[in-house]
């Protein structure tokens, strides 16, 4: 499983060294850009929305591994790496808040980047309450103005 | 298993094979599917949202050479087109270029099918092809 990979080299990449998130955000961006706070971000349209298809607000799960699905409206979704117009990649913020929207989205446990293009995932998280929000990034990881956020949601995992 | 399949495939279809060698792949395991509506569903006004789902690869617009991903088609009250071709574009086959996984999809009254089939970047379906199961939406009169 791609996802699964993905996840686990993103693990990787912050236990072996938080200090340097950079590196290895450079390592998962691919071919992108250099990372760098911008002074325009990229458009997009007031009608584009995401919102997490699954699970629920406030869903109980039985299971730790479940599935997320991300949901795109009026708004395509593109790999890593691709400029074009009204497109972007999903980023899954796990127990935190919003990154900096002027800046490339950290890559860590907490912020989960979906480079490849995907549109659903599993994650394993520990028993507990959970939040969960998507954000999509641009061809660089940056937020779009205005940027596309879901809903915050809450999940208790038994 | 899936190599002896597909040499089979080959042998057997010698013209197709040179073309559909070229074709992308996807990883295996990946697969398309609805994930709404659901197979059966009635939908009184015959407007609605259609969720297209991707598991295991990922969405890349049309002409974005990326490997394991593609983009969405819809095919509507119709067979699956030709392997190893670009999917036709007509009102029964919607490209979604713009690496979209929803779209907006109005029915006139009667028994519907839909399926979706995944395109690479040329819009010529993967090789295996990355197919949803076929639904049938009925919108009443």
């Amino acid at each position: 499983m791609p996802a699964t990979g993905w996840l686990t080299s993103i693990a990787i990449g912050a236990a072996v060294s938080l200090s340097l998130l950079t590196g290895a955000h450079a390592q998962v961006k691919e071919a992108a850009a250099p990372a760098a706070t911008r002074a325009t971000r990229t458009p997009a349209p007031a009608e584009a929305y995401v919102y997490i298809g699954w699970p629920n607000d406030g869903e109980v799960l039985r299971m730790r591994r479940f599935k997320v699905w991300f949901g795109t409206r009026n708004f395509g979704v593109a790999p890593a790496g691709v400029t074009k117009a009204n497109t972007g990649h999903h980023h899954l913020l796990i127990d935190t808040t919003l990154p900096p929207l002027d800046e490339p989205i950290p890559n860590d446990k907490n912020h989960l980047h979906f480079g490849a293009g995907q549109t659903e995932t599993y994650i394993e998280l520990p028993p507990g309450t959970h939040t969960l929000q998507l954000i999509m990034g641009d061809a660089d990881h940056v937020p779009h103005d205005p940027p596309l956020v879901s809903k915050k949601i809450t999940v208790r995992v038994q | 298993m899936k190599h002896i399949y597909c040499i089979a495939i080959a042998s057997a279809v010698i013209g197709l094979a040179a073309n559909s060698a070229t074709r992308a792949e996807l990883n295996e395991g990946a697969h398309a599917y609805i994930i709404w509506p659901n197979d059966g569903a009635v939908i009184p006004s015959g407007k609605f949202w259609l969720r297209m789902g991707l598991a295991g690869a990922g969405i890349a617009p049309a002409g974005i050479d990326r490997p394991n991903t593609g983009h969405h088609h819809v095919v509507v009250d119709s067979d699956l087109p030709p392997a190893g071709e670009p999917i036709p574009n007509d009102k029964k086959h919607l490209h979604f270029g713009a690496g979209q996984t929803e779209a907006r999809i109005e029915l006139p009254p009667g028994r519907h099918t839909i399926q979706l089939v995944l395109g690479d970047a040329d819009h010529v379906p993967q090789n295996p092809p990355i197919i949803s199961k076929k639904i049938t939406v009925i919108v009443p009169r």
